[in-house]
């Protein structure tokens, strides 16, 4: 169905960052905004996508934001990092979904979510990294990259279903040895993410068992803050709520706080 | 969301959250209509990787579970949960419970029909007498061995010896069973369990679509455990005479066994024998009798005189077939599996050691069976992507080639509605050594393919 040949290829076709968008992302985490906001207000895509991102209602801005070095301050270095790296995601997705029944927009608001519930669990776990805040980023690109391998084997992939409950994050390993978050991973060395943030997106499967104890436990909350975002109506409709395989015995015993943080 | 199919059971596999808002967004009208057509036994809502659900979550699937239930008198309800989530669910629905609770996926599959033969023993408790009996009673008629713990106290010292014990049954809960027949497999025989008053209902609760695969996949001799029955009535002996001359097609021997006729008119036993039924005093005058056993049918069919030819509609479709398990090994394996030979002749294995096999039976506007007989090495790795590489048993195989057998009847099933075919496929049965199989298909004409995977060679048979 899917070679490991066929996800090399997949993996080799991904753009690198824009040369601003690099610029930008090289200041921002350095903490330098001002200079960040100039380099990205020469993409005029980045300059759209971050005015349509800071004015949906989960930013709750009352009036309509829209010079990128206000809304680089509105964010704050973390955010605005993160921020970017959602953008450069936003390039790879799909011209249109097939595998899952989503629109851009859908996707972006996801996107939008787990990064602000992911500020309230770092801020909950007394964390203040940038690199753990941008880590989020990337996982959506687990979605992405299975609309890309899977959307014109969406029969045989139905057919497979119908007789065993398989997710696409193990039949993709089970063909190629490699899963949806090794392929998140390797594109967050590519966009020169660090070490740190690629053990991190890999520990979200909630499969690795090499993690540290620090890891271990922000991987628990990144995999739980995953599904609990995957279990709303619009993304089980959407399909993606059956994408991965949700490791409840891994994220157990952080359910009870997790919930008290999402209240 | 569709629900997976294993055996006789459906299983809808949520995962994360389930509450009233997102519930519905699991099924779609589409689904709905896909899990009604379905041809199951038993409908179950997995909850193992439920991490979080409300009554308004699980209402939304009690409903679709009573609308099914009603409609195919089929057995419903949850399964794969932990004692929380058990206690839980009871205090939700408390004396409203109509589905059944399976505490995990095998205790449920000990109460519906299967192709295999197997009888296990199992360790039973329920606080509630009347779930114990009925538990013991359904796992008894399915031809397992229930041990019932008649208190708390000895069930927990009984459960120290888990060794002793298939499953361990508690945190379950019979709702209104489907009422359907229980059905179980001894060696090569089908037994039905029926009882109390037979009526025109027979036609309801037996399972005529099970009945039939199981001739299509090979099976000869069907025994009715009529122990408990008290009396039948004209709709009744209309039923088992019909089903008598239906079977006659196959060669098929029908047998009741334990029957009194003190309340059915002595006449009825005339008419059922002269469809061609036997009568029987007990169950081990059959099964204890190998001799009777292989005479009647259930020796492994290799007595059946009567052979259904491979016609032309069959041949015609030939391709379809080949085409859907080439393709299907090449989904699972992403490797290529290619034809050296095609020969209309008997099934013959050239090398019969260390061969699995799998059949699985279709019928519609064509009938016949798919047979695959594989060096087991092969059947490994054409089913590594359903069950992973890592400490594989036999029986993972085994069950896995049903699955993989599954999945080539789906595809021919696809590929022959696109010329207009309408085709419905048997529950797959396997074969741990090809013995068996030959017994049954060894005199069966038919388009033996043999095919080349990865430098060894295994075979494709079309019969009818």
């Amino acid at each position: 169905m899917i070679t490991s040949e066929e996800v090399t290829l997949y993996i080799q076709s991904i753009p690198p960052a824009p040369a601003v968008v690099r610029q930008a992302l090289n200041y921002a985490r350095s903490g330098d905004l001002t200079k960040a906001a100039k380099y990205a207000s020469e993409d005029p895509a980045l300059r759209h996508y971050l005015k349509i991102l800071v004015n949906r209602p989960l930013y709750g801005f009352k009036n309509e934001v829209s010079d990128v070095s206000q809304i680089f301050s509105i964010l704050g270095v973390s955010a605005t990092v993160q921020t970017l790296y959602n953008y450069l995601l936003s390039l790879l997705t799909p011209k249109k979904w097939e595998l899952f029944a989503l629109t851009d927009h859908q996707f972006y608001y996801l996107q939008a979510s787990l990064s602000k519930y992911w500020e309230k669990i770092l801020l909950h776990l007394n964390i203040d990294d940038k690199e753990i805040q941008s880590a989020i980023s990337l996982i959506p690109a687990t979605i992405i990259v299975c609309e890309s391998l899977f959307a014109s084997r969406k029969a045989e992939v139905t057919q497979l279903r119908s007789v065993k409950a398989l997710d696409f994050n193990t039949i993709l390993k089970r063909l190629s040895g490699r899963d949806l978050f090794d392929l998140a991973a390797e594109i967050a060395h590519m966009w020169e993410m660090s070490e740190k943030t690629v053990t991190l997106i890999q520990g979200a499967s909630g499969l690795r068992n090499t993690l540290s104890t620090e890891e271990k436990i922000l991987a628990q909350w990144m995999h739980l803050l995953l599904f609990y975002e995957l279990s709303q109506s619009v993304y089980v409709s959407a399909g993606l709520n059956e994408f991965i395989d949700f490791q409840i015995d891994f994220v157990h015993d952080i359910y009870e706080p997790f919930m008290q943080v999402m209240a | 969301m569709r629900a997976v199919v294993k055996g006789r059971i459906g299983i809808f596999h949520l995962q994360g959250f389930l509450d009233g808002n997102n519930a519905p967004s699991f099924l779609t009208i589409d689904d709905i209509k896909a899990t009604e057509s379905l041809n199951i036994d038993m409908l179950l809502v997995s909850l193992k990787k439920v991490i979080f659900f409300n009554k308004n979550g699980l209402d939304t699937f009690v409903r679709l579970l009573t609308n099914i239930r009603i409609q195919k008198h089929i057995v419903v309800g949850f399964c794969d949960y932990d004692h929380t989530k058990f206690k839980a669910i009871n205090t939700f629905y408390g004396d409203e419970l109509s589905f059944s609770l399976f505490k995990s996926e095998k205790i449920a599959e000990l109460f519906v029909s299967s192709n295999k033969s197997e009888s296990k023993t199992v360790l039973l408790y329920n606080t509630d007498h009347s779930q114990r009996s009925a538990m013991a009673i359904e796992l008894f008629d399915y031809g397992h061995n229930p041990v019932i713990a008649q208190s708390l106290h000895e069930f927990e010292e009984k459960k120290q010896h888990l060794d002793l014990y298939y499953a361990v049954i508690e945190d379950t809960y019979l709702g209104y069973f489907g009422q359907k027949i229980a059905t179980r497999v001894t060696g090569n025989a089908i037994i039905y369990t029926i009882s109390n008053f037979l009526d025109a209902e027979i036609s309801n609760t037996f399972n005529i679509a099970y009945h039939n695969n199981s001739l299509n996949v090979g099976f000869r001799l069907f025994i009715f455990d009529a122990y408990k029955v008290v009396s039948m009535n004209i709709h009744a002996l209309n039923f088992f005479t019909k089903l008598a001359s239906a079977g006659a097609e196959y060669n098929a021997t029908i047998c009741f066994v334990g029957l009194t006729f003190e309340k059915t008119p002595e006449a009825f036993k005339n008419d059922l024998e002269d469809a061609g039924i036997l009568f029987f005093d007990n169950m081990e005058d059959i099964l204890k009798n190998k001799e009777l056993l292989s005479d009647l049918g259930g020796g492994g069919g290799a007595t059946a005189k009567q052979h259904r030819s491979l016609n032309k509609a069959l041949v015609n479709e030939l391709t379809h077939f080949i085409d859907a398990t080439v393709s299907t090994i090449a989904m699972m394996t992403n490797a290529e599996a290619t034809k050296s030979s095609v020969k209309i002749q008997t099934l013959t294995v050239s090398d019969s050691t260390d061969q699995v096999a799998s059949s699985i039976g279709f019928y519609g506007d064509i009938d016949g069976l798919i047979i695959l007989v594989f060096p087991r090495a092969i059947a490994k790795k054409a089913c590594e992507l359903l069950i992973g590489d890592s400490n594989i048993t036999d029986e993972d195989i085994l069950d896995s080639l049903a699955e993989f057998v599954n999945i080539i009847g789906g595809r021919a099933k696809v590929l022959l509605s696109e010329n207009k075919k309408r085709l419905d496929i048997t529950l797959p049965r396997t074969y741990a050594d090809v013995k068996t199989l030959l017994e049954i298909a060894q005199d069966k004409k038919g388009v033996q393919v043999d095919l080349s995977f990865e430098g060894q060679d295994f075979i494709f048979f079309l019969t009818r």
